[in-house]
């Protein structure tokens, strides 16, 4: 799964709406500028993917390529970027830091692309990001990681397409303190994953005024968990859950074995049964109970234009499986992300009057400017709000509750309750 | 020169590659299914399979195995050289096209024909097939064709000590198989098109040197393990035609030479590396080696865990068989045979094993990776063809995705592990009534070998059912 690194800090919205207020003005200055006007070339813009083709993400990348190959055919049906054609360059890093970085090389030295792009395990964006900084190469990245905001990479890595763990927290907190209950126990993994929810919605939680009335860090090699289970206090109206790994099912069903049909509400993340058939056996227990979701895998009753028309350019039905095979079902929490940052590089290339790898500086600076991105079929699960300093997006997240063996959606977080303050500017660091 | 009856060293060389990068390919669905299952009645239920098997074969009736394992002739078979020869240059061509596809096609593993033929196709479905219908490797070989055609039948320049036995093709197939799990990125089409061109360059000077059949009978491993692969199909064309119970092609003739030491090491080797490359993703090997399963930091980070742990298993286990062997001698009373010659000889017992394990290990890969195969063959150089007339082609890997069809792989996988186990039982026990001359004798000696086998079931099984990681 994904690991989600999240460094403390203290912040306020009061600070990251300021910070944004000035993305927005600096987006503004850097479209009024004359852009260089540079001989037009035919030649295809070359994008290098970086994909989990194998290795422990693989189950992620299949879906990060096909929305990343549904993106790039939508962007050249509708004439490319700046007049030329979008050719995806995908590279394997086998989920693996090194690889990853040696994959950034090839794509900067070796196959002429302009751009990285699509990374999501962290320890791959992290391995990989200061090789793409040396290299001056342009580095997207779709992790849900804290790592670009957090500062600790550098101004040439980007995440600009999906929001991160962080804000994704800590926005379920109100939700959960004003409608599950007050008291909650959470079980999590007992590694940097975990660690990070137990961190961080604990703090965004007691915010709210609630109480975190046990801490269970179950051993990430762990099969069994009933044995845990009675470290659950009895006055717990709220599990937070986050386990990940092939052993999830089994957790859901002994806890359901241990509650029986009178239990605490339920709260996970979707990381625990990403690409899992939420109407599988073992999994009944989750009825009733409340999941994030970063794109609601099933089409909602107030589906848009825009999700509709982004599940059949992927492929996807209804149900978020596969249209070829109803079992087959996808990533669809994490894979818009590839698909709006596709865009993203899009709409910064034409800011930036973008035509080789000379403009790559510019490029960075043309989506640093960026603010507001709206709804549309740029941007189809939903509106963000890009932050130029930090280089991380900020979006909705979406609560679903589990009915009938389906995610129904019960609550869209704003905007507003994802931010918290800047902890980096990387616009003041030289190219 | 030792031979067993179905080899005849007509055919082959060779291609590199192995254990199919596919594996990583698998669901996270499916684990979770898999741990969802009575996994442990089930490899219960397998272990008392092969332990019955055990006692049934000490209670037949003396010359029973020997009328089990007796092949129907049916008659000669045409002399197809030619035909071979001609298909050799064939697949000859079709590997430098491939390596041209390697080296300049997509960079996708998944999308590259070249690491899917030699993973998925060849690695996974020829080894399959050559243990089910025999030896098609002799009609597939690249090279065969082409040294027939250069240097005929003229002798080689140079002899290759017949002390050496099969020893180059077992350090060949430990090194690459140490490429396949412990390289970084044995799959990157560029990568692995200059390893499969460096190993069939090699090759081909090896025979060049030393001729066809002593290099591609003892050097070069993977003819080695297909023609070994090929004696476990019931219907064998060469010397004749015959047909008779699996395996019986693979047990050595009394009147043949002594099987050498390093053959019967050769196939614990295949035995031993399969087995590893099952138990080095699973929470347990990683638990050894402080890796936490469910935030794998990628290959490159075990790569000497890895290297250590393959040579670790195939020590391991060449030296448990060898120990039961010895077992089984000192219960014995009485004149025992030479300890290696009994090694050598019911190391044989092992292939149906290592073939099963290896069929089942990679079923859930060649699943997902055939796809993705046929996707690249309708597309071969991701420029948005298709060939082959399929439209919109989806890979899909949902059948990991329901308990149903996860329990339907799952006992299709124990079943092979089963009954390569219970073949070995057998191929086992009729060696050793030959070796040990009698068939009380035989029982004695091989209580050891029994236990050994219900043993590496349980492992097999719980190899299977074992939550992996990486």
């Amino acid at each position: 799964m994904t690991q989600k690194l999240i460094p403390p800090s203290g912040f306020t919205r009061r600070g990251a709406l300021k910070t944004l207020g000035l993305g927005a003005g600096a987006l503004a200055a850097t479209t009024a500028m004359p852009g260089f006007i540079q001989a037009q070339s035919s030649a295809p813009i070359r994008i290098g993917f970086q994909v989990h083709r194998t290795g422990i993400g693989a189950s992620y990348g299949r879906w990060y390529d096909r929305t990343s190959q549904a993106a790039v055919k939508r962007i050249n049906d509708a004439g490319g970027i700046n007049g030329r054609m979008v050719e995806l360059v995908p590279e394997d890093d086998g989920t693996d830091a090194k690889r990853g970085a040696e994959v950034i090389e090839k794509f900067a030295t070796q196959s002429n692309c302009d751009v990285a792009f699509g990374t999501l395990f962290s320890h791959v964006v992290i391995g990989s990001a200061p090789r793409a900084g040396e290299l001056k190469l342009p580095y997207f990245v779709v992790s849900e990681g804290h790592h670009v905001a957090s500062g600790m990479l550098n101004r040439y890595t980007l995440q600009p397409g999906i929001t991160d763990v962080k804000s994704q927290v800590q926005a379920m907190a109100p939700f959960v303190a004003a409608n599950l209950g007050k008291k909650v126990c959470m079980i999590f993994p007992d590694f940097a994953f975990g660690h990070d929810h137990r961190d961080y919605f604990s703090a965004a939680f007691e915010a709210q005024g609630g109480t975190i009335n046990a801490m269970i860090a179950i051993p990430p090699t762990e099969t069994a968990f009933t044995k845990y289970f009675p470290q659950i206090p009895r006055d717990t109206e709220v599990i937070y859950h986050v386990m990940v790994g092939p052993a999830v099912l089994t957790f859901v069903k002994e806890l359901g074995e241990f509650f029986g049909p009178s239990r605490p509400e339920l709260f996970g993340f979707i990381d625990s049964l990403e690409a899992v058939d939420i109407a599988s056996p073992g999994l009944e227990f989750l009825e009733g109970s409340y999941m994030w979701e970063g794109n609601p895998r099933y089409a909602q009753a107030d589906q848009t234009e825009y999700d509709k028309a982004f599940r059949a350019a992927v492929g996807v039905d209804d149900n978020g499986a596969s249209v070829s095979d109803s079992r087959d079902i996808s990533t669809y929490a994490h894979m818009f992300g590839c698909w709006e940052t596709l865009n993203i590089i899009k709409a910064g290339m034409e800011a930036s009057g973008y035509q080789g790898q000379g403009d790559r500086a510019a490029l960075i600076e043309a989506v640093e400017a960026m603010s507001a991105m709206p709804l549309g079929m740029d941007h189809p699960q939903g509106a963000k709000i890009f932050n130029g300093k930090t280089h991380q997006t900020f979006g909705h997240q979406y609560i679903t509750r589990v009915e009938s063996g389906k995610l129904l959606l019960a609550h869209t977080t704003s905007i507003e309750d994802t931010l918290y303050e800047d902890e980096v500017d990387y616009t003041t660091r030289s190219f | 020169m030792w031979m067993l009856r179905s080899f005849v060293n007509r055919s082959v060389v060779t291609l590199a590659g192995i254990t199919a990068p596919g594996a990583a390919l698998a669901h996270p669905a499916q684990g979770g299914f898999v741990l969802l299952l009575p996994t442990d009645i089930y490899i219960a239920a397998g272990c008392a399979a092969v332990g019955l098997s055990v006692l049934i074969v000490a209670l037949m009736p003396a010359g029973a195995l020997a009328r089990l394992f007796a092949p129907r002739a049916l008659g000669h078979a045409p002399d197809l050289a030619t035909a071979r020869a001609l298909t050799s240059l064939l697949s000859l061509a079709l590997l430098a096209a491939l390596l041209w596809v390697g080296f300049i096609g997509p960079r996708d593993p998944l999308s590259n024909l070249l690491p899917l033929t030699i993973w998925t196709l060849w690695w996974i479905a020829l080894f399959t097939l050559q243990g089910v219908l025999g030896d098609l490797w002799a009609w597939i070989n690249p090279w065969r064709g082409l040294h027939g055609l250069v240097w005929g039948d003229a002798p080689p320049p140079l002899r290759l000590p017949k002390a050496l036995g099969c020893a180059p093709a077992i350090i060949g197939f430990v090194a690459i198989t140490g490429f396949a799990l412990a390289d970084p990125a044995p799959d990157d089409p560029a990568r692995l098109a200059a390893f499969v061109m460096g190993y069939a360059m090699f090759t081909f000077a090896g025979m060049a040197l030393f001729g066809a059949h002593a290099w591609l009978g003892r050097a070069e491993c993977f003819t080695l393990l297909l023609r070994l692969f090929a004696s476990l199909a019931p219907l064998q064309t060469r010397p004749n035609l015959a047909i008779g119970l699996p395996g019986w092609a693979a047990i050595p003739d009394r009147t043949a030479e002594k099987v050498p030491l390093s053959l019967g090491v050769f196939v614990i080797v295949l035995l031993a590396s399969g087995s590893f490359d099952g138990l080095h993703k699973t929470f347990f090997w990683l638990a050894q080696i402080g890796v936490n399963p469910l935030e794998f930091p990628g290959r490159s980070a075990v790569v000497w865990s890895t290297t250590l742990g393959l040579l670790g298993a195939n020590v391991a286990l060449a030296l448990a068989f060898a120990g039961c062997i010895a077992l089984g001698h000192l219960a014995l009373r009485g004149p025992a045979p030479r300890l290696r010659d009994a090694i050598a000889q019911l190391a044989l017992s092992l292939l149906p094993i290592a073939f099963a394990y290896h069929v089942a290990h990679f079923l859930t890969a060649f699943l997902v990776g055939v796809q993705y195969s046929v996707a690249a063959i309708t597309d071969p150089l991701a420029s948005g063809a298709d060939l082959l007339n399929l439209g919109q082609f989806y890979v899909t890997t949902g059948f990991f995705n329901t308990q149903g069809s996860v329990r339907a792989i799952w006992l299709t996988q124990a079943g092979l592990i089963v009954a390569g186990h219970i073949l070995g039982v057998l191929m086992a026990h009729r060696m050793a009534t030959q070796i040990y001359g009698g068939h009380r004798r035989a029982a004695i000696a091989q209580s050891p070998l029994a236990v050994f086998m219900v043993l590496y079931t349980l492992l097999g099984l719980w190899l299977l059912a074992a939550p992996r990681g990486a």
